[in-house]
């Protein structure tokens, strides 16, 4: 079981690592804030799968922190676009 | 027997994940990037989080984990991806070309300020959501 774990964590971050070509040709910055979005949910999966790989329950905390959090950066990035800095 | 559950179930959550990626790397314009990321990744992440369960046993620190993800996933991610999309909206990013109908546009356009006019005086207002030539 602990192999299928490693895998899927590492083609979890592959398929994130296909992002990077979004984050450095989206037009504006909303293509690039959508694609750091959908990479946080990737690193978010390959974390808790990762801990299930590595047996260390103290990893889940990353976890769920990123998942609870990461969320909040996309919110301010679109505030900010939405009324400037304030 | 769980091992090809397991497979099974994160095999089609990652086939859903890397469709969701292809499409944002492929889709016109950031609305349709904003759909692709928020229904398919939403949904190539839940079966995978549903095989750490399985695998895991949900009772189990790991399989526990998973469920409080998958909730906060089905909850945050709607939530970022309609901010996202109506803050590029109001900041004035371009739709795509062929795009088909701006319904926000027509309706303020047929009554005032936008969100002010009833729904069907708003769809007397639209002129029909013809394609651009």
């Amino acid at each position: 079981m602990a192999e299928i774990c490693l895998a899927v964590a590492i083609a979890e971050i592959a398929i994130a690592a296909l992002l990077l070509a979004r984050l450095a040709a989206g037009p504006t910055v909303s293509d690039r804030i959508v694609a750091l979005n959908t990479m946080s949910t990737q690193a978010t999966l390959a974390v808790l799968f990762f801990s299930a790989f590595a047996g260390r329950t103290i990893y889940l905390d990353v976890a769920l922190w990123l998942a609870s959090f990461s969320y909040l950066g996309a919110i301010v990035w679109s505030r900010y676009l939405e009324r400037g800095l304030l | 027997m769980r091992e090809g559950i397991v497979i099974g179930l994160a095999a089609i959550g990652l086939a859903f994940s890397l469709s969701g990626v292809v499409g944002i790397l492929r889709m016109p314009d950031v609305y349709c990037r904003i759909q692709c990321s928020s229904k398919t990744i939403t949904m190539g992440a839940l079966p995978v989080l549903i095989a750490l369960v399985v695998a895991e046993g949900p009772v189990s620190p790991y399989g526990s984990r998973a469920l409080l993800v998958a909730v906060l996933l089905l909850v945050l991610n709607p939530v970022a991806s309609h901010a996202l999309a109506r803050a590029a909206y109001k900041a004035g990013v371009p739709m795509w070309a062929g795009a088909v109908t701006d319904e926000v546009a027509a309706r303020a356009a047929g009554e005032g300020p936008a969100g002010n006019a009833p729904p069907h005086q708003a769809r007397a207002a639209d002129p029909g959501g013809q394609a651009p030539p």
